[in-house]
């Protein structure tokens, strides 16, 4: 293709209004929620980069698929196609139907882990991470040394270092490893992509230790367009297939449907182990539903097993990754410390290197978020040392390795012209940054503080 | 079948109907075979090997245009969704409870509540237990008490309000245990394993009193209150003049906070949500919320889905939606009534509970007579029911044994808006024909047996 522009492969079906609003209303606003986008209302926000998840724009055809949804309590006919998409992607006999991601990681988990075990993963994200220190067990990140090296082009950021977890498996030994967890694309870590070479080293590994290997597939058809254009010998599959010889690799998948599912609510707990299956069914009915709704309304099951289809259409993957890419190397050409390569469902930027006079402690990246909203009424996250950070026994904040700051593209929502709007505003907070002051948290939960946590802006 | 306020009038729908969903008509050969691979458990059918689904009333709703048309203003932002804020206004203005904290399904906040208010070796008490909230409350470390008026245990018994505590069983335990070994009363409306049988507002601010003398709170299990209001409005005395929606409102105000299964009485597919008093509370499940469910302000649900809920909220509290909603229902008790076929009386809110014992003389307990009649029913007809007795009671946590329920029901549950009149005459028909041949009903042994919640997915197999 030879033009530069990218063009979307659908047009419109139904729009949905957005609230402009003027600066001093945002300081307002922003003010009441007390420094914590996550407590704003949505209708205060004009482009929200908060997640992609949740939030897609549906298709007609699933649409027109939750119209013929059956919200038949057991047995249903929506399960049915469901359980059908699931199994023919992960090859896996045994699928849960779960209300989202993270009650899937909570059944799997809560039920692999507990005190004195270890979980390692190529990052955890935070609701895992949550799951597994509320089960008492430890969570250990062990990303490739190239992950923090941002003027490295090496395309499989998200790779998990076998050497190093090899040696942890060695020293903790192997009957303490509750799983080894490989996130693609690794989210935490800058949303960059897992190869199939690690994802096969991992599961060599975990096969000789005997050790449960889940692949968290979340973003597993923007990872395979990555490997389709990375790995050689990947460039004559299709997306589809190589989503599926990745999920052959593993003892477990799980999915938040939000995510490359394409729709608002659903996930799902895959296993190819009866007895690991029985348990965790256990748990399922506990917690989340019948094992043939889990949680998931017969339209909601509809809609995940027709996007599982859609995404892995060429056409799609190429315009969603083209168009996040477009966002970064603006940035980055204005200046502005991104992580590169881009990722695929978001802009991560190093929110210390743009503010260098906030100390960490000071959470610059919740100082951007904050920015970004007051500029531009855009809506972000910070990844960072609010979301990771923890405190010593002298109560000193122990920082999160990155401070990064989320820009995460919902799928088939915003135009390019959305997109250029916050270049734009980009343009503006590079010019104002040495104005912007750090923050203090007030007020906060004992378990993923960042959703709730309340902050002050610090006067000097 | 006169429910209304005049005379010979009938319970009429006050909706047309917009949209259809065709339902395959099955024949005795595929529906032998259906049961066969079920393992004589019906919920393991298919939904598509069903003629009339009476499995359940929860999630199984029509919903409205104006429910499907807010849908479609779902606003599906993470963080804040305008769907929340309608939501928590509903809330507000129908049940009047201060703080609102959405949930995937019921089972979703009873898991909360358990976990914010229970410590090991507490105990609920509670009018009647149910399935999942006894679970909750058991994985939480309490355990459930019993304090049911003895008339709900027996299934011919014409008490008007067979759901009210008897707070002589209430006293008698506070005396035993102290009052700071009960969190809280567990009190539901209506009482789903009695048949569906209402509380009185009588008894219910008798137990109110006497909590707040002990300083214990009432949590209120409220996915059928309006039907239960509509009981009250009908029944007890000073309430024929109050309409659902203040009556609903009475109800709740004599409570601290509520665990709701929108999937019952507000009329959705999917969505629940944790009610509150208290602030202290209301963070403590905000921040537990998230682990468990989602971020406080979607609790796992689309933002579409809080719009429906919303909406449904506001759609059941009318007094003429749960006048026709609770006449069908009474229709088809009167029908099988008229049968002679032995229901529990009165007829309940959302459903017609089959007495297995007295359908099924010849049988013992341990034969699982109600699993064996639902069995049977489908056999004829297709129409899926649910047993209510001794494998949905499950095993006593300490002894290992079956729990042995006074009550060996069916349950012939109704979808709020979904079935006809003549659907209707269809299942009496069928339950009359397996009451004509009831003595060669042999009983089930079973075959595979979960550890929790074993209704679900137990195997049988025919003595």
């Amino acid at each position: 293709m030879h033009f530069k522009t990218i063009i979307e492969p659908f047009r419109i079906k139904s729009i949905e209004p957005i609230q402009f609003s003027t600066r001093s209303q945002r300081e307002e606003y922003l003010r009441r929620a007390h420094f914590n986008p996550f407590l704003l209302n949505s209708d205060q926000v004009l482009i929200d980069f908060l997640t992609d998840s949740g939030t897609s724009a549906m298709s007609s055809q699933q649409w027109a698929a939750m119209m013929q949804a059956d919200e038949s309590y057991a047995g249903a006919g929506s399960w049915t196609r469901f359980e059908n998409a699931v199994r023919d992607l992960t090859s896996m006999p045994y699928i849960l139907p779960t209300h989202q991601g993270r009650a899937a990681e909570r059944i799997l988990y809560n039920h692999l882990g507990g005190a004195g075990k270890y979980f390692f993963s190529n990052t955890h994200f935070d609701t895992t991470r949550a799951n597994i220190e509320f089960s008492g067990a430890k969570a250990v990140d062990l990303p490739i040394e190239e992950a923090r090296n941002f003027s490295s082009d090496f395309p499989f950021k998200g790779n998990l270092d076998v050497d190093k977890l090899g040696e942890w498996i060695e020293n903790v030994g192997a009957e303490n490893v509750a799983a080894v967890i490989l996130t693609v694309t690794n989210n935490s870590g800058g949303g960059q992509p897992v190869s199939m070479a690690n994802a096969i080293a991992v599961s060599r590994l975990c096969k000789s230790k005997n050790i449960v290997f889940v692949l968290d597939a979340c973003r597993i058809a923007e990872n395979a367009f990555f490997i389709h254009q990375n790995e050689n010998e990947y460039k004559g599959h299709t997306f589809y297939l190589i989503a599926q010889e990745m999920c052959a690799l593993a003892d477990a998948c799980i999915m938040s449907a939000k995510k490359d599912a394409l729709v608002n609510m659903g996930g799902f707990l895959a296993l190819r182990n009866k007895s690991l299956a029985d348990a965790c069914t256990q748990l399922l009915i506990i917690t989340e539903g019948y094992t043939t709704y889990g949680g998931l309304s017969g339209r909601d099951m509809e809609a995940v097993a027709v996007g599982l289809k859609e995404v892995f259409d060429a056409d799609y993957l190429k315009y969603r990754i083209r168009s996040t890419t477009y966002l970064g190397n603006a940035l980055k050409e204005m200046g502005v410390p991104v992580i590169f390569p881009i990722g695929g469902h978001a802009v991560y930027i190093e929110s210390d290197k743009l503010y260098e006079h906030i100390p960490v402690s000071e959470y610059p990246g919740q100082a951007l978020v904050c920015s970004l909203y007051r500029t531009g009424g855009i809506r972000s996250v910070e990844v960072g040392s609010v979301m990771f950070g923890k405190y010593d026994e002298k109560g000193a904040l122990i920082p999160a390795e990155m401070e990064l700051v989320r820009l995460a593209i919902p799928r088939r929502v915003y135009t390019q012209s959305h997109i250029d709007y916050v270049v734009e505003v980009f343009e503006e907070i590079v010019k104002t940054k040495k104005q912007v002051k750090g923050l203090r948290i007030i007020q906060e939960p004992a378990f993923l503080r960042h959703f709730t946590a309340h902050f002050e802006e610090l006067s000097q | 079948m006169n429910t209304s306020n005049k005379k010979n009038r009938s319970w009429a729908e006050p909706y047309k109907i917009k949209m259809v969903e065709l339902v395959h008509m099955t024949n005795e050969a595929e529906r032998k075979k259906a049961l066969v691979d079920a393992g004589y458990n019906t919920f393991l059918l298919k939904s598509k090997q069903v003629y009339i689904d009476l499995l359940t009333d929860s999630g199984t709703s029509a919903m409205s245009d104006r429910q499907w048309a807010g849908m479609m203003l779902g606003d599906e932002s993470y963080a804040g969704s305008e769907n929340f804020y309608n939501l928590e206004k509903a809330v507000k203005k129908y049940y009047g409870y201060k703080y609102v904290i959405p949930a995937h399904q019921g089972r979703g906040a009873e898991n909360i509540i358990s976990q914010i208010l229970i410590k090991p070796g507490d105990i609920i008490p509670g009018n009647m237990y149910f399935t999942t909230t006894r679970l909750h409350q058991e994985l939480a470390g309490g355990k459930f008490v019993d304090i049911v008026i003895d008339e709900a245990h027996e299934s011919f018994n014409e008490h008007p309000f067979k759901g009210n505590v008897d707070l002589i069983k209430l006293e008698r335990l506070i005396r035993e245990h102290g009052s700071k070994k009960i969190p809280y009363v567990c009190i539901a409306t209506s009482v789903n394993m009695a048949g569906g049988q209402p509380i009185s507002i009588k008894n219910l601010k008798e137990v109110r009193e006497f909590t707040k003398k002990h300083k214990i709170r009432i949590i209120h299990d409220m996915t059928r209150v309006a039907e239960n209001a509509y009981f009250i409005q009908q029944r007890e005395k000073g309430y024929k003049s109050r309409s659902v929606k203040e009556i609903i409102l009475e109800i709740c105000s004599l409570t601290d906070g509520a665990t709701m299964s929108a999937k019952k009485d507000a009329l959705v597919n999917i969505g629940g949500f944790l009610a509150v008093n208290e602030k202290k509370i209301y963070e403590e499940a905000s921040n537990l919320v998230v682990v468990y469910e989602g971020l406080h302000t979607y609790g796992g649900l689309a933002g579409r889905d809080m719009e429906a809920m919303a909406m449904g909220i506001a759609e059941s509290v009318d007094d003429d939606h749960v006048r026709a909603r609770v006449g069908q229902v009474q229709y088809l008790g009167k029908l099988l009534t008229a049968m002679k076929i032995p229901i529990v009386l009165p007829i309940g809110g959302h459903g017609i509970f089959i007495d297995a014992r007295k359908f099924l003389p010849h049988l013992k307990q341990t034969q699982f007579p109600a699993q064996a009649l639902a069995a049977e029913i489908y056999l004829d007809s297709g129409v899926r029911s649910m047993e209510r007795g001794i494998v949905s009671a499950g095993r006593n946590v300490e002894t290992g044994d079956h729990y042995y329920p006074a009550l060996e029901l069916v349950r012939l549950t109704i979808p709020r808006r979904v079935y006809t009149q003549a659907h209707m005459d269809v299942v009496a028909e069928s339950v009359y024909e397996v009451f004509k041949n009831r003595k060669k009903i042999t009983g089930l042994k079973m075959t595979y047996e979960p550890k929790y919640l074993r209704f679900f997915q137990a195997r049988f197999e025919p003595l």
